[in-house]
């Protein structure tokens, strides 16, 4: 197979791989903010249970939680898996990964927010919520703002960790091929769309970086 | 009616006690500095008047309402939850370090706290925080942001985003001395401006000249302790305690 062939073959995988990446950040974004929030206000027992549980999922390999996700509802349940499932599992496995890793991201970037804004806000009148929506959230996000994108350039190579569970994006899909034409070429395909696909993240986010630059800290 | 009464008021911190029994009030247009050495309680005073700490003895009242009190069994009692929110209406506090919300502009500092939480219409907000803007010569500056801004600007707008709340009394924790001595002399100016107008204040400050010719009424401070209260000629001029000549002897 020339090189095109296998760009071409590789082509719904690499489609594959990118859903994975996009709907992860979609879903563990927003879900580590809500981690992050119950681990630092919320009735203490919550906040216990989500130190436990940010340092569980931090604590053990992501492709073990992905193999739990996936065969779990077989093993413990005797459910049977569809074919649509293997991709949910996926997503729903990095998801909760990712979002413990943002929530730590978050409550460091909430954490160096000077005291003097959160007593500026309370002398002004704003409710602890509001405080919390309009004052702390923006200057946070502005904050993690390097560190999300460090994330997110690991979660594009994460995204190849689907492979254990047999899920057909770029890496499994390579080493298939690979191996079935014992060549090396779709390996480097694979490379190059990481690496690229990075590339992309990169300037997206310090794109992003800029916009915010209206304002310092 | 004395808009502010602070009565036996005790603060401690784990075992250290840092405001011991402070006892004075504000009356309606007054102006009253505080002065005293650093470490001696001034900002803790300041910051248990405006409920950023809590006290741990005595009472705190506004406009003759009980604020918050600690009564007889030792128990932090706070005013129903409509009557404090309303309270905490009464006053304003001007930072040292000026806290402007560093992602909003100047216009926006001022007038979303009015909307929100005075439920004004944008007109009103905007009109009030321009007339105001004006009025401490920033009106040019409305649209920029803090970061853009010199420190003696940034206090103006810190000042006209308290002032925008229509406070009845406004607090200032040591305003100038953020400043470069150079920016002091633009913020004395805009006090001295809200005090010809009978704003109601209390000043911790270190500007002894200033707290002279502006205040009516002196509270000199030293170890959680009020030592002495008067008028500035009383205080600056014939101290009766030997702590407060001490004091002020740095200074002249
Ligand atoms: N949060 C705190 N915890 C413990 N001690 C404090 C705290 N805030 C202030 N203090 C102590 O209280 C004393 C008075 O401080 P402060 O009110 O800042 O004085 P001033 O404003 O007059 O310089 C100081 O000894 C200070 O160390
Ligand atoms: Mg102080």
């Amino acid at each position: 197979m020339t090189f095109l062939e296998i760009v071409a073959q590789l082509g719904d995988s690499m489609l594959n791989s990118i859903w994975i990446f996009l709907l992860t950040l979609l879903f563990s974004i927003p879900l580590g903010l809500l981690i992050c929030i119950a681990r630092l206000y919320a009735w203490k027992p919550i906040q216990w249970l989500m130190k436990i549980y940010i340092s569980v999922v931090r604590g053990t390999p992501l492709m073990l939680q992905l193999l739990v996700i996936y065969f779990g509802p077989y093993f413990l349940f005797g459910m049977r898996l569809t074919t649509s499932y293997r991709f949910w599992a996926v997503i729903l496995a990095f998801s909760l990964n990712y979002a413990a890793y943002f929530a730590e991201i978050f409550r460091s970037g909430i954490q160096s927010i000077p005291v003097g804004q959160h007593e500026a806000a309370y002398i002004l009148g704003y409710g602890k919520f509001q405080k919390f929506l309009r004052i702390i959230t923006p200057q946070m996000f502005k904050r993690v703002l390097p560190a999300v994108t460090n994330e997110s350039i690991t979660l594009v190579k994460d995204t190849s960790l689907a492979f254990a569970i047999s899920y057909i994006e770029l890496f499994t899909e390579a080493s298939m091929i690979a191996a079935a034409e014992t060549s090396m070429l779709p390996y480097l395909v694979a490379a190059i769309f990481y690496y690229v696909l990075n590339l992309i993240v990169a300037g997206v986010m310090s794109m992003l970086e800029k916009r915010m630059n209206y304002y310092k800290i | 009616m004395n808009y502010l009464e602070v009565s036996h008021l005790k603060k401690r911190f784990d075992k250290t006690d840092v405001l011991h029994d402070i006892s004075f009030s504000v009356k309606e247009g007054e102006v009253v500095s505080i002065i005293g050495p650093s470490g001696s309680g001034k900002s803790t005073l300041l910051r248990c008047c405006t409920f950023l700490e809590t006290i741990s003895g005595g009472g705190i009242s506004y406009m003759g309402k009980k604020a918050v009190e600690v009564n007889g069994s030792g128990k932090l009692e706070y005013a129903p939850k409509k009557e404090f929110r309303e309270i905490q209406h009464y006053f304003g506090l001007v930072f040292q370090n000026f806290n402007l919300f560093p992602h909003y502009s100047v216009l926006r500092n001022i007038v979303e706290p009015q909307r929100l939480i005075l439920k004004k219409s944008r007109e009103d907000a905007e009109k009030t925080a321009m007339q105001l803007l004006e009025k401490v010569g920033l009106a040019n500056k409305a649209k920029a942001y803090p970061c853009e801004l010199s420190g003696g600007q940034q206090q103006r707008v810190a000042i006209v985003r308290a002032l925008a709340m229509s406070p009845s009394i406004l607090f200032f924790d040591e305003p100038t001395s953020a400043l470069d001595p150079e920016l002091t002399g633009e913020i004395l100016e805009v006090i001295r401006l809200l005090a010809d107008d009978h704003m109601t204040m209390v000043i911790v400050t270190h500007e002894m000249s200033f707290a002279k010719a502006i205040s009516d009424r002196v509270i000199f401070m030293a170890d959680g302790y009020i030592v002495e209260e008067g008028t500035p000629k009383q205080v600056f001029e014939h101290p009766e305690k030997e702590r407060t000549r001490q004091f002020l002897a740095h200074y002249s």
